[in-house]
């Protein structure tokens, strides 16, 4: 328990972790409980390594197997930090067709990463997503929460430069 | 560059300027600067508005605002109210005069006119937060009826009567699931609402979330009572914030109202429900796997039986309905099922809502009646397709369906058809697509989309995914082998028959999908290492280069001529093409079609910067090459497709002849095209480098009549039939042998042989002369008698759009007051004494679509009506005359009159020492794709008598080396392509100049700068 | 809010449509901004503020603000529909919060459909 907690307090603050025991309280019993409480915990600590796998685990009494096949197992748990900025891009279908690809492979040279990484500075998190349905706009990368609509990949450096 | 706020856009005219706009627009330019608004506000003066009684006039945009009768006092108050206020200065606005705009009612709008609300009956019309406006609607009012007039038995029937199937995918009847669970034993039930709408490009469940939650939690309500359950989920995708946060007001409003919990509506029953919030995996829409999730497991399928409605959610009976499934259960109640019933087909009812996306002018939800046809769909509500390009195919079903291709455009939609036709209804996500998609890539995306959702649990799907997926990125990068399609067709019935669950059992059909209806386009990629679509990269450079027929290298001389270094740029034309000077002038440019410059603003004018080129730079010289091979080649026609053969030939030291009919080389260059589009020293020019290399041209020589085909045949080792299609087809009408009466290419040539006597009055057409046709030959010739003076009508029998001349030619006949009159075909032709004097027409509509996706003109009845004309020129299509070739001679011709090619080759007949191309293989087509077809009959030609003698293959000696410079904008800007200037229309009559001016150095250095040079990786 | 039975519905269907019903004086026009992902996506959100502040500005009580789902056309969002009294209702398309000023103080003040900006009149049929 000693070590868990160590482990916990390297990345999260003694808050942080409160926060994480009281969303695995309110659930504790619920049938099912697993996917909301890690959903809960992700979004009050950005992300989900092991520590906080482990934490999930024990406060709900199941393995911890369980937990991690889990958090693989669904895209939207990530066990690693964000960047500040998160750059979805959409490779629906319809944005796919309208030019999403080369969206992508502009995006991928501006930043410098690949897919599903977070660039050095911790600035943003490139992840690409199926389809967010807005598909009247496409092809669209969402910044954050904004949509950038009917994008043009010659634009795409103007677009990230308004995120700092 | 700089970013303006506002523009002002104040009018120059002569009109203004006389009422004080220049004094206008100082005290403006005074007071912007004194408020420091300079940096964000831009004063452009226009040109007249044609408001001059109003002047001097202001519009203010973006707001597009019109203030009138300025006078310089009144700028400050102005400038402080709109610019810095935003408040509009009321006095001074533009009043429009009262007139009767007509503005169309929804009903006249093709996108609404064509739908039937049932499930989005609601849409823009209530707020979704209140649930109020829903129960004003009727809302809940089905659910009323069915908690208290009716048994749970009844309930069954009414949605089993319907003949509702499940709108999630496989159609499964809504009460065949709810009868199968109201019958399990059980106290415990689920009511599962499947709100996790996976498939890329379908969002209809989300928008029906978004605009109309408690239609959804109505459908539950009344599931729950049919089958006796009492606790339901919503499981809804987290990638849609809006839609949970707004079915979360209505669970919580319903709540209150008593709609959902206990003893609903004081009846006694008891339903409540809860959203689970789904964690981005694309398997978890199948139904198990679904279940599984909510158990807080990874969303892994189980095997079927035991199905849901005896063992599902936590072992207990469950049904799982798709938000739309669900969303019309209330109306079904409350209106019966032969209301619901009484639209649709036999065996699809009620109406199916698409999400249509993709390349179409209206992107939207659509609701229309099940059998609604395909091309009503994309044509009449999704208004077909943008930017003039064709309509490809339709995906239908997302990444476990399949493609609906242009030919099945009049294939109503409903669940049988598009099982039939290799797809799957699947949710409803309908993606249009153009010509620019290649569907080895379209696979090889839902392949890969496939492959990476797949949950792994069970093999065909994990491996099986996975293999096909290697063997389709082999295929889009140039590595496919022959038989991949057989192993991929293989392994797609494999992974059908085997896999656990939906996703893998569909997964393979995208892939059978593309390979039924574009097989031709996987071989090109095999085979040819060719993506027609030029979408997969790993195959070229640009795609303007592998668009080209004879893949000129565009972006190299694009660069030169950037650069200024015009003569390079020539050298860098000839090497791909001997008639680059032709091409800047005729070609269909198909290049410029794929330019990626498109998807910023317009493509590149390579066309004219390729004229540009040969304009201004001097032509590079030519040698005679030495005859050093003793085999003689006969070339019959010495149109593009036959002296592009004459001069490779003669490149690699054989003797080459050409026979033309015609006293001038250069086929339809010469007689087709009027020399106003191609001046006759421009094509001279370029067939004269062509004698130089050692070709003997022999005019009027007709092979059988002036020569014998014997002798041909005797004299020369090899012969290569490039004919061309110098034959009108006919009307088939009464009346069309009458004087005054021409064929298209007949008339055309007549005129280009006896220009003088045409344009000095010794041969006439009469002053009203109709064209009937919409191809290129329909629009030179009527360029032609317009030239003549006569008054012009095109008669077409389709619409503009469906025209297959090119864009540009029509643009300019209409420029020079040519009418063209759309759906109307000639039926009769009348006359005196023999001489025509009236063509008597019928108005069309248009019925159906045809394969090549045009809807088919059908002749009204009752509806002819006569012109009174001089002359008919009937441009509708043209044909080889190949009558010059014995039937004997085991040259194999088919029903087109085209020579046939043998099995497996691309330029030789049946008769191995005959070799055939341009037009009299292919009917009318392109200049660039008879070059085309002449380089490689050249290849053809050389290599079978090289192979024949036991040689090694030609090599070509090596090519001067050309840099090709770099240079790219550092900030690229939206600008438009460069006109070609032209001609004015009045110069153009009775004379044969040139219309195209071509590009000032300037303007073309301009343009090339354009060019985003995508052969260049950076 | 207490707990409806069936004959509340009816009673509930007769007060949205008094209530909502436009007249003169209180509820003279009636704005709808359409809101569904496509529509806040393309601006719809700036176009409800600038409404909601444009009347507020203005001073008038007789013009309603409300929102709705999404009206199927997603390629032309943001779009609103006007209702005045008496009138069949405009529906405007690709608004921005210039247009929605202008059509505030053009159309819902003094009457002048902006024909430009407009998609179509009356209402969808459903049956």
């Amino acid at each position: 328990m000693k070590a868990e907690n160590d482990d916990l307090l390297k990345e999260f603050t003694p808050e942080q972790i409160a926060e994480l025991d009281g969303i695995i309280e309110r659930h504790k019993g619920e049938p099912g409980a697993l996917i909301p409480v890690l959903e809960e915990a992700q979004m009050a600590l950005g992300y989900l390594p092991v520590p906080v796998q482990k934490r999930v685990a024990g406060g709900l009494n199941l393995p911890l197997s369980r937990v991690y096949g889990v958090v693989t197992f669904y895209s939207f748990f990530t066990m690693t930090p964000r960047g500040k900025h998160t750059c979805r891009i959409c490779l629906g279908t319809a944005c796919y067709v309208r030019g999403g690809k080369k969206i992508a492979e502009t995006l991928e040279k501006e930043l410098g990463i690949k897919e599903g990484e977070t660039t050095e500075d911790r600035m943003f998190t490139y992840e690409s997503v199926r389809c967010l349905g807005a598909c009247g706009l496409a092809p669209v990368v969402v910044m954050n929460e904004d949509v950038h609509g009917r994008l043009k990949a010659m634009k795409i450096k103007e677009m990230l430069s308004e995120y700092n | 560059m700089k970013v303006f706020r506002s523009h002002l856009l104040l009018c120059g005219g002569t009109g203004c300027h006389a009422t004080g706009s220049l004094e206008v627009k100082k005290a403006l330019l005074a007071e912007l600067d004194k408020r420091g608004l300079s940096d964000e506000i831009k004063v452009v003066e226009t040109g007249c508005n044609g408001f001059c009684a109003m002047g001097p006039i202001m519009v203010v945009y973006p707001e597009g605002i019109i203030y009138m009768l300025i006078k310089p006092e009144d700028i400050p108050e102005l400038v402080e109210e709109h610019l810095i206020k935003g408040r509009l200065l009321e006095r001074l606005l533009y009043k429009e005069p009262v007139t009767e705009e007509v503005i169309p009612t929804m009903q006249e709008i093709p996108f609404f006119a064509h739908q039937e609300l049932r499930v989005l009956r609601n849409r823009g019309l209530i707020d979704p937060e209140k649930i109020d406006e829903y129960i004003a609607r009727d809302g809940y009012a089905g659910m009323a009826k069915a908690l208290t007039e009716m048994t749970p038995e009844e309930i069954v029937k009414t949605v089993l009567d319907s003949g509702l199937r499940g709108r999630g995918g496989a159609g499964f009847p809504a009460g065949l699931k709810w009868r199968f669970a109201a019958g399990s034993k059980g106290d415990v039930k689920y009511v599962l609402c499947n709100a996790d709408e996976g498939d890329p490009g379908a969002f209809m469940d989300r928008s029906v979330l978004e605009a109309d939650p408690h239609a959804v939690l109505e459908g539950m309500v009344i599931a729950a009572r049919a089958i006796g359950s009492h606790y339901g989920y919503i499981y809804c995708r987290a990638e849609y914030p809006l839609a949970i946060q707004r079915l979360n007001i209505a669970i919580d409003q319903a709540k209150e109202y008593g709609l959902l919990g206990e003893n609903i509506l004081d009846t006694g029953f008891d339903f409540d429900l809860e959203v689970y919030q789904g964690a981005g995996a694309f398997v978890c829409g199948e139904e198990t796997a679904l279940m599984t999730s909510i158990e807080g497991r990874r969303g892994m399928p189980r095997p079927r039986p035991p199905f849901p409605a005896i063992s599902g959610l936590w072992q207990k009976p469950s049904i799982l309905n798709n938000v739309e499934t669900l969303a019309n259960i209330g109306q079904i109640i409350l209106n019966g099922s032969e209301w619901y019933a009484s639209i649709g087909t036999e065996r699809s009812k009620g109406t199916k809502v698409f999400a249509l996306t993709g390349d179409v002018n209206n992107v939207g939800l659509v609701e229309v009646p099940m059998g609604t046809t395909l091309g009503t769909i994309v044509y009449d509500i999704g208004g077909g397709i943008p930017k003039g390009k064709k309509f490809k195919a339709v995906q239908l079903g997302g990444p476990s369906g399949g493609m609906l291709p242009v030919e099945h455009l009049n294939a109503g939609v409903d669940y049988e058809t598009v099982a039939e036709l290799g797809a799957i209804m699947g949710s409803g996500g309908m993606i249009a697509m153009n010509e620019d998609m290649c569907p080895v890539d379209m696979a090889r995306f839902f392949m890969d989309f496939c492959q990476d959702e797949s949950c792994g649990k069970c093999t065909p799907c994990r491996e099986g995914t996975k293999r096909m997926l290697e063997i389709l990125t082999n295929i889009c990068e140039g590595r496919g082998q022959e038989g991949d399609l057989d192993l991929l067709e293989d392994m797609a019935g494999i992974i059908k028959d085997s896999a656990l669950c939906g996703l893998g059992q569909t997964a393979p059909n995208p892939v059978l999908s593309t390979i039924r209806y574009f097989r031709d386009e996987y071989e090109a990629h095999i085979k040819d290492k060719r993506c027609p679509a030029a979408v997969c990269t790993a195959l070229f450079e640009s795609p303007c280069q592998h668009t080209c027929p004879v893949e000129m290298d565009i972006p190299s001389y694009i660069a030169l001529v950037q650069a200024e270094r015009f003569e390079d740029a020539y050298k860098l034309l000839l090497r791909t093409n001997p008639f680059p000077a032709v091409c800047g002038r005729v070609c269909d440019h198909k290049c410029q079609s794929k330019c990626r410059r498109e998807t910023l603003d317009e493509p590149i004018a390579i066309k004219f910067l390729k004229r540009f080129i040969t304009d201004n730079a001097s032509r590079p010289g030519v040698d005679a090459v030495p005859v050093t091979r003793k085999e003689k080649i006969a070339v019959i026609g010495a149109g593009p497709a036959g002296l592009t053969v004459a001069r490779d030939l003669a490149i690699r030291g054989y003797k080459v002849v050409v026979f033309e009919e015609l006293p001038e080389a250069g086929g339809m260059l010469r007689y087709g095209i009027p020399a106003y589009r191609l001046p006759r020293n421009i094509l001279a020019g370029e067939i004269d480098d062509i004698r130089t290399l050692g070709v003997e041209i022999r005019c009027n020589t007709r092979v059988g009549r002036d020569i014998p085909f014997e002798k041909v045949n005797e004299e020369f080792d090899y012969v290569y039939l490039a004919s061309g299609a110098h034959k009108s087809q006919r009307m088939g009408v009464e009346g069309e042998d009458m004087d005054g009466v021409f064929g298209g290419v007949e008339f055309l040539r007549d005129f280009n042989i006896n220009e003088e006597a045409w344009l000095n009055g010794e041969k006439t057409l009469g002053s009203r002369v109709s064209v009937i046709g919409g191809g290129n030959s329909a629009i030179d010739a009527a360029r032609c008698a317009v030239r003549l003076g006569a008054d012009v009508t095109i008669l077409y029998r389709r619409l503009r759009q469906d025209m297959p001349a090119a864009e540009e030619e029509i643009q300019a006949a209409e420029h020079e007051g040519i009418k063209i009159e759309y759906l109307v075909a000639p039926t009769n032709i009348a006359g005196e004494n023999g001489k025509v004097s009236g063509i008597t027409c019928q108005k069309m509509e248009l019925g159906d679509f045809d394969r090549s996706g045009r809807k088919r003109p059908v002749a009204i009845e009752g509806s002819e009506f006569t012109l009174s004309v001089d002359a008919v020129i009937a441009a509708i299509g043209q044909t080889p005359d190949v009558s010059f070739v014995p039937e004997d001679s085991g040259v194999s011709i088919n029903k087109w009159s085209c020579f046939d090619l043998a099995d497996g080759s691309k330029s030789q007949t049946t008769d191995a020492r005959f070799f055939a191309g341009g037009d009299a293989v292919t009917g009318p087509d392109t200049v660039i794709e008879a070059i085309a077809a002449g380089h490689q009959a050249a290849q053809d030609i050389d290599q079978t008598i090289r192979d024949k003698n036991g040689e090694l293959p030609y090599e070509a000696p090596p090519e001067e080396k050309i840099d090709i410079p770099l240079m790219i904008e550092e900030e690229t800007e939206e600008r438009p392509q460069a006109r070609m200037p032209e001609l004015d229309a009045l110069s153009r009559k009775n004379n044969l100049t040139e219309v195209e001016l071509g590009f000032s150095k300037e303007e073309a250095i301009k343009e090339a700068i354009r060019c985003l040079r995508c052969d260049v990786e950076i | 809010m207490a707990k409806i039975k069936i004959e509340d519905l009816k009673k509930i269907k007769d007060k949205v449509k008094a209530e909502t019903s436009l007249r003169a004086g209180e509820r003279r026009v009636k704005v709808t901004v359409h809101m569904g992902t496509c529509g806040i996506a393309s601006g719809a959100r700036e176009v409800l503020d600038t409404l909601i502040s444009e009347i507020e500005e203005a001073g008038v009580t007789d013009v309603v603000a409300t929102t709705s789902g999404c009206m199927g056309l997603c390629s032309r969002e943001p779009e609103i529909t006007v209702e005045i009294m008496e009138q069949e209702p405009i529906i405007y398309e690709y608004m921005d919060t210039n247009k929605m000023r202008q059509v505030f103080r053009r159309h819902i003040l003094n009457g002048e459909v902006q024909t430009p900006f407009v998609l179509a009149k009356g209402a969808e049929r459903t049956k």
